[in-house]
């Protein structure tokens, strides 16, 4: 972790804002570590601006890369790119302001954008209640602004680093991941060989978001107010995105409810199918969260892994490699129980 | 000769524990579970909220490690009997670091036959016997509250 606070550096973010908002002066009056985000480092950063467009006290979030990149994530470049167009098309992202690819600054590239009110820890939103009034208002608010997301087709000439990853080229990618993890793991080459075989036949190529579940986006005055995360985009099927929200990692303290631990399946479904005018069979949503459960358990092979190696010595990234025998756990419920071994689906 | 009686005990369980000496109580999980419950009863409730998420994960850190070490080497004696069965092999006991290095050598070898599709189609029901197994093993220690 790098220390933006010490001095000089704090004096080098000022003076970059500064010149970014064409200001007379800035001063920073508070920037600490916010949780979350394993894999990049979000910090709260409040500042006094004297003159220019932006005077006055602002609250804003700089955005950085972790000491170790996991899977194949976006640059912070990149990410910049994505969140001005996610932006510009109403997805609820945050308003990006300004990137700094200067590395004198703080040593890595980092962007400011601007600060979402509302709570994203997945623990506190699946457990009080009183932040979530009404569970159906929320999954619905969730389900329209994904399927605003997927409505989005690739060619984007904005968004050209994009990849386009669909259900065969997640087998292949994961495959790569796992052959450069010391180790065998045959629960999961079980899962990735299930998910390559039933693959669908046909699939629709959407703008994708990757990351899209409760603990990713933000709850003001019990409803939607902010998506976060957007360094996973790419083209791919958008009912991975579905799978994704509905997978039992993702549910917290909700265990029974099974999207994202806040609300029952129709009242996400009902709304995304309206709005998307898809539809979400039975066995595609099993199929992308078995998919989904193999991607979350590598990535946390991968994240235990920056802790062993030395690079990062962590407990919340060396108890994260224990997680994976409850991913394990779920890969074969899914697909013992939705033992139709050629099932195709669309 | 009453001391040689004596001693022979003490030599014997130094050879049968792979030669750690005999320690006095309380003994490796006796420790951690005192060390575990002053973390939670008496330095938790004084902590302030941004440190009790990391005292929580440094208890949990401490019960899965107290799990693991009652649990020994049964656990992977099973599944190395599983392994043999599944490739057809006779059983045949070894321990310490054999049992790891046998264990790494099996699974290298089933993940590449899941992976090119020996498992499809009538070995499935045994792997995933196999697998489950396994996996509630590993849980029983990472997280027994989620079985």
């Amino acid at each position: 972790m790098i220390d933006l606070n010490a001095a000089d550096t704090r004096a080098r973010i000022e003076a970059f804002l500064r010149e970014a908002a064409g200001a007379d002066a800035v001063r920073i009056t508070r920037l600490e570590r916010m949780s979350g985000g394993a894999v990049q480092e979000n910090w709260a950063l409040d500042a006094d601006i004297e003159g220019g467009m932006h005077a006055g006290a602002r609250q804003w979030v700089l955005r950085t890369d972790a000491a170790a990149r996991v899977e194949a994530s976006l640059k912070r470049s990149e990410e910049f790119q994505v969140l001005q167009f996610a932006h510009a098309a109403g997805l609820h992202a945050p308003q990006p302001l300004w990137l700094c690819s200067d590395m004198t600054v703080t040593g890595r590239e980092f962007f400011i954008m601007r600060r979402l009110p509302g709570v994203a820890s997945g623990h506190r939103v699946t457990r009080e209640a009183a932040l979530i009034p009404d569970r159906a208002r929320l999954a619905r608010e969730l389900a329209e602004n994904l399927a605003r997301l997927h409505a989005i087709k690739p060619p984007q000439p904005k968004l050209g680093f994009l990849k386009t990853m669909l259900a065969r080229d997640n087998v292949a990618h994961y495959r790569s991941y796992l052959d450069q993890l010391p180790g065998p793991h045959p629960a999961l080459e079980w899962g990735l060989r299930w998910c390559e075989v039933n693959a669908p036949h046909d699939e629709e190529t959407t703008f994708i978001h990757r990351d899209y579940r409760t603990g990713n986006y933000l709850v003001h005055d019990g409803g939607l107010a902010g998506v976060l995360d957007w360094e996973f985009v790419a083209f791919g099927n958008p009912l991975e995105d579905v799978g994704w929200i509905f997978a039992k990692c993702w549910r917290f303290a909700g265990k029974q409810l099974p999207v994202g631990g806040i609300a029952k399946a129709d009242e996400f479904l009902g709304p995304y199918q309206r709005a998307s005018g898809r539809t979400v069979s039975a066995q595609a949503l099993v199929y992308w969260q078995v998919m989904a459960h193999v991607r979350w358990a590598i990535i946390a092979l991968q994240q235990a892994q920056r802790h062993l190696s030395g690079v990062e010595p962590s407990l919340e990234l060396a108890l994260t490699g224990r997680i994976v025998a409850e991913l394990e756990h779920e890969i074969l419920a899914l697909t013992r129980s939705n033992g139709k071994w050629a099932m195709g689906n669309g | 000769m009453g001391e040689k009686l004596l001693l022979f005990p003490i030599h014997h369980s130094l050879f049968t524990h792979n030669r750690i000496p005999m320690n006095d109580r309380p003994d490796a999980a006796e420790l951690l579970e005192i060390a575990r419950r002053t973390l939670l009863d008496e330095i938790l409730p004084r902590l302030p909220e941004d440190l009790r998420y990391r005292a929580l994960m440094i208890a949990n850190a401490i019960a899965i490690a107290s799990r693991e070490h009652a649990a020994g080497d049964d656990g992977a004696q099973a599944e190395l009997a599983r392994l043999r069965a599944l490739f057809s092999e006779q059983p045949k006991p070894v321990a310490g670091a054999a049992l790891h290095a046998a264990l790494a050598g099996y699974n290298r070898r089933l993940a590449t036959e899941i992976r090119t599709g020996r498992f499809d189609d009538k070995e499935r029901a045994a792997l995933l016997g196999h697998l489950e197994k396994t996996a509630v093993d590993k849980l029983a220690i990472a997280n027994p509250k989620s079985l």
